[in-house]
């Protein structure tokens, strides 16, 4: 498969006044093209801020991409000059946001502002754009299609303007969609809508999906690698089975089994990763989950591990005694604990 | 569960409501408020009589003269003691007073308008700068136009002490200068130095052309501006310069102001205008930067900055419109505060120049013979100042309420 996009050594950091936040710290990983790649993590470990530092999106001041490379067809996306950047978002990757109740524009239609990307990028007329705009919200399934492109967003509801949204992302054909936490104010049957919708349209359309999300189910079902991040760090890499059934890292055994289970007695306490993660300002100088850890050891506190090959292709993890976890016989008897 | 697939789910969960624009949801309202409508239908009739008098009815104040009937009561029929009808009584020059009064709203209005023109304008357009270059990087020729711009604001002052008008273009090219070298000098103790003594340069030397003591002035001005130049060229430091300009034109009580500026610029409408449209200038730019930074954090801002799109189209296309409302309900109340700041003026002998007709001139010219009993020739002007005002005020009140989202549900 082609290496669609490549980040190297990502640093992303943010000046605030109670010091420097280290909120992406040093993340490489490779996509290919047409790949469906699951982005998990709890609140805060830096999903979001790596995908907008992806399209350069980050508030400078006080944001700030420190260091690192984004190879994406063949250029560095942060040596591209403003009108070069310009013209990667939207026409080659494209992004989704999480709160669809104001990612669009309550004074224009909602048919303006998807034939506004048209314009912009395709150069087509308003006539054109407009024609356009009614195909793709029928691509996205919305009812009505041509009635609907004269509507403002207060008279669409959540799902729909998701929906819309992604229709908008979609107007150029982007080879990337990065989908930033979607579901994550919707309902649970509108969420099931719009992930079969975005998992069709990738199959229909080939581009490569980065799903950022929180939600590990969702994740198992539709995407082929995960990466998890924890604390700015991509602390495991692999594909779904691997993350699911060979889990190297005790973080992500945390996240799973954090997870409830339909198998469980009704009263069954869910487990948790005991204690927060570290601040951001000022990270500890070892593995950044030491503090939480169950398995940790001495040595885990002093050096921080570095992501490396676990197993074949291509699972990587970021733990000094990942040889020492075996994800299922941990499970069974985290079970038996109980 | 059908075994069939549809090719397109087809949504159920239609949230589907009426459709209505804005301003019809906002007339809507508007027509269901009481003094609302009263404002309109003063303000209306306020306008068609300014504009239509204007238009149509031909009055010469030059030689508008009649010592033969000098502050005569009002007159509503013609008798053979009284021929002439003055409804609202004459004055001391035997004008009538119904003409002029109603010649005098066309100047009002004209004040009004251009006064809150020139605010509106360059208040907004910097709160806008400000605002949203604190939340987007500038880019380069942003930086330039922004910071010369500022150079050329800043220099107008010294420019104006020591009446050397190219001053302005000096400090707009330090403005300018200051983004060019930011990259070199940008960590260096020597850039303040370097600044201070530019500034300082620049407006002394061209002050002592004109008195050593102008030189001193305008080179301690010209210092304190090299100081704000010197400043790290960004959003922050453009919008902390502006709005602090902005907190000094405020801590000035507004007439004083005014006046102040008319004193230098000489009496006469115009010069109104532009004092009455300068005092204004700061509570547009405070009001749309406090706007625009709100809005700028919306995430339809962002989507739109996804989808690739420039920061003029962003600015103006995506923020500008989301920060009408209450730009809009500021400039009514403005006409209002314009139409009695240039009455203000004009009763001080500072805004129009008699004999034009204009309701604080008439009531600066008439109050004296109020002991003598002529009530005419003061409380005709001074109603149609308060029902000017009173008008524009209560439709202000109105639009707020009509555009305030939050009342949206009523």
């Amino acid at each position: 498969m082609e290496t669609l996009m490549r980040i190297k050594d990502l640093h992303t950091r943010f000046h605030t006044q109670d010091g420097t936040v280290n909120a992406v710290n040093g993340i490489s990983y490779a996509m290919q093209a047409g790949e469906v790649l699951g982005v998990v993590g709890e609140s805060g470990c830096g999903k979001s801020v790596h995908a907008l530092s992806i399209l350069r999106l980050i508030q400078i001041p006080p944001g700030e991409i420190e260091a690192g490379e984004i190879w994406f067809a063949g250029r560095d996306l942060l040596k591209l000059d403003d009108s070069g950047i310009r013209k990667v978002r939207g026409r080659e990757i494209a992004m989704v946001f999480q709160d669809p109740m104001s990612s669009l524009n309550p004074v224009y239609t909602v048919g303006f502002q998807i034939s506004e990307a048209l314009m912009l990028h395709k150069g087509m007329n308003k006539n054109q754009a407009r024609e356009r705009a009614c195909e793709l919200l029928n691509l996205v399934g919305i009812p009505e299609a041509r009635k609907r492109l004269d509507n403002y967003p207060h008279q669409f509801s959540g799902g729909m303007r998701q929906r819309a949204m992604i229709a908008m992302a979609l107007s150029c054909e982007p080879k990337l969609l990065i989908a930033d936490e979607p579901t994550t104010a919707l309902d649970v049957t509108i969420q099931a809508q719009i992930i079969e919708l975005v998992i069709r349209l990738q199959e229909e359309l080939g581009m490569a999906v980065m799903w950022i999300t929180h939600d590990l189910g969702i994740v198992a079902e539709m995407a082929q690698n995960i990466n998890v991040m924890y604390a700015g760090f991509l602390i495991e890499r692999g594909n779904v089975h691997e993350i699911y059934h060979q889990t190297r890292h005790p973080y992500t055994l945390g996240l799973l089994g954090s997870l409830p289970s339909i198998d469980e007695a009704p009263g069954t306490r869910l487990i948790s990763i005991p204690g927060l993660p570290p601040d951001l300002i000022g990270l500890p100088q070892g593995c950044p989950f030491y503090a939480r850890c169950a398995f940790r050891a001495d040595h885990c506190r002093l050096e921080r591990p570095e992501l490396e090959e676990a197993g074949s292709s291509g699972h990587s993890v970021a733990c000094w005694r990942w040889r020492e976890i075996d994800a299922e016989t941990l499970r069974k008897s985290a079970g038996g604990a109980q | 569960m059908s075994t069939q697939m549809p090719e397109v789910e087809v949504l159920t969960d239609f949230a589907v409501r009426e459709h209505r624009s804005l301003w019809l949801d906002a007339w809507r309202r508007m027509k269901a408020s009481r003094t609302a409508m009263l404002g309109l239908v003063v303000v209306v009739v306020f306008l068609l009589s300014a504009v239509g008098a204007h238009l149509f009815w031909n009055y010469d104040a030059k030689t508008d003269l009649d010592y033969s009937s000098k502050l005569l009561p009002p007159n509503l029929v013609s008798s053979t003691e009284n021929p002439n009808v003055h409804i609202f009584g004459t004055d001391k020059l035997g004008r009538d007073i119904f003409t002029r009064v109603i010649h005098g709203g066309w100047n009002s209005l004209r004040v009004g308008l251009v006064a809150v023109g020139i605010s509106l304008i360059i208040g907004c357009l910097l709160g806008l700068f400000s605002g949203f270059f604190e939340s987007f990087e500038m880019n380069r020729i942003e930086k330039l136009v922004l910071m010369s711009g500022l150079g050329l604001a800043l220099g107008l002052l010294p420019a104006w002490i020591a009446s050397q008008w190219y001053q302005t273009l000096l400090f707009g090219g330090l403005g300018a200068a200051a983004v060019f070298v930011e990259k070199k000098l940008a960590q260096s103790k020597l850039r303040p130095v370097l600044f201070a003594a530019a500034g300082a340069l620049l407006g002394g030397l061209s002050g002592l052309l004109l008195a050593p003591l102008v030189g001193l002035v305008c080179g301690v001005v010209g210092l304190l501006i090299g100081l704000l130049l010197n400043k790290p060229v960004n959003g922050k430091a453009f919008s902390s310069i502006t709005m602090r300009v902005m907190d000094i034109l405020l801590s000035f009580p507004s007439y004083l102001l005014a006046i102040a500026i008319v004193a230098f610029l000489g009496p006469g409408l115009e010069k109104g205008m532009i004092a009455i449209g300068v005092v204004g200038i700061p509570v547009y730019a405070r009001l749309a930067r406090s706007a625009v930074l709100s809005v700028s954090q919306k995430e339809y801002v962002l989507a739109s900055q996804s989808v690739g799109e420039g920061h003029g189209r962003i600015l103006f296309k995506h923020v500008l419109p989301n920060i009408l409302s209450p730009i809009i309900v500021q400039a009514t109340m403005g006409l209002a505060s314009a139409i009695l700041s240039a009455a203000a003026l004009g009763f001080l002998g500072l805004g129009a120049i008699p004999p034009e007709p204009e309701w604080g001139a008439m009531l600066g010219d008439s109050y004296k013979f109020l002991s003598s009993g002529a009530w005419w020739a003061v409380l005709f002007p001074g109603l149609a100042i308060v029902f000017s005002v009173l008008g524009f005020n209560l439709l202000g009140d109105g639009l707020r309420d009509a555009l305030d989202p939050k009342m949206r549900t009523k």
